[in-house]
């Protein structure tokens, strides 16, 4: 008898290819949800966080790292005079990223470029992958 | 030809968002400020036709190689926005300004349609 698996085994890659769709920018849906709007990557040594705050200085943005989660506040100030249309978000805003690996706090470096803000996390040695070699006897 | 179209064809794939907007008037003019994160100078086209203010721009994030993705709430799309201006506003003297990814623009007021205190001459 012969059972075929194909679907079986090609499931990984639909779920793969699920959240591939659902992450594409154009499908975004919760572009709104929060401010400021972050994205996280991670590679094996670092931990990548962008977040678009336009009209921010970088003086402006106080980030900390505590206990695991890194968190960005900031103030956006709003101009005087009569508005004929307020769209911009204006006032205190904070956001806090959960970091579920251990980093290194002491190579942290942030900068800000066209209001996206990068920062840049090392992960702590313990965390990063290593490769075990096996001795043959 | 084919090029062009190619492109429109990439272009029209990019998400297109209308970019926040504040619209202040004050004495000297009307203050436009548009939240435009990610876009370059080279990357933003303002066009002023009569009386159509029209503003279009590109944010593109640089790939990066041997990155996971872990979670994203924004990446590449286009922002567009046009907005229809009155006579009181003096074309000549419209000046746009980008930094740290705002758009700034100062659309002033013709001289004579500045606020002008009338003064009462007692007879």
């Amino acid at each position: 008898m012969v059972i075929d698996f194909s679907s079986f085994y090609n499931l990984p890659r639909q779920l793969d290819k699920f959240f591939d769709d659902a992450w594409r920018p154009s499908m975004i849906s919760q572009r709104r949800n929060a401010y400021p709007p972050v994205n996280i990557s991670e590679d094996k040594s670092r931990i990548y966080v962008y977040s678009e705050i336009p009209g921010v200085d970088i003086e402006d943005v106080d980030i900390t790292l505590s206990d695991g989660s890194l968190v960005i506040k900031g103030n956006r100030k709003h101009g005087k005079g009569s508005y004929y249309r307020q769209e911009r978000p204006a006032g205190l805003f904070q956001r806090v990223v959960n970091l579920n690996v251990a980093i290194n706090p002491d190579g942290v470096t942030a900068k800000m470029k066209d209001g996206v803000l990068e920062i840049v996390i090392p992960k702590a040695d313990e965390a990063m992958p290593r490769k075990i070699s096996i001795k043959a006897e | 030809m084919t090029t062009s179209e190619v492109r429109s064809d990439i272009k029209g794939k990019l998400p297109r968002f209308s970019p926040n907007t504040d619209i202040i008037e004050k004495e000297d003019g009307f203050h436009i400020y548009m939240d435009m994160p990610g876009v370059d100078r080279e990357d933003l086209i303002i066009d002023l036709k009569e009386n159509d203010l029209e503003i279009s721009a590109r944010a593109q994030y640089p790939r990066m190689e041997g990155v996971s993705n872990v979670h994203l709430e924004f990446g590449d799309c286009e922002y567009s926005r046009s907005f229809t201006i009155s006579d009181v506003v003096e074309r000549e003297n419209i000046k746009a300004n980008l930094k740290n990814g705002v758009l700034e623009m100062f659309l002033p007021k013709a001289e004579k349609a500045k606020p002008r205190k009338i003064e009462i001459q007692a007879g």
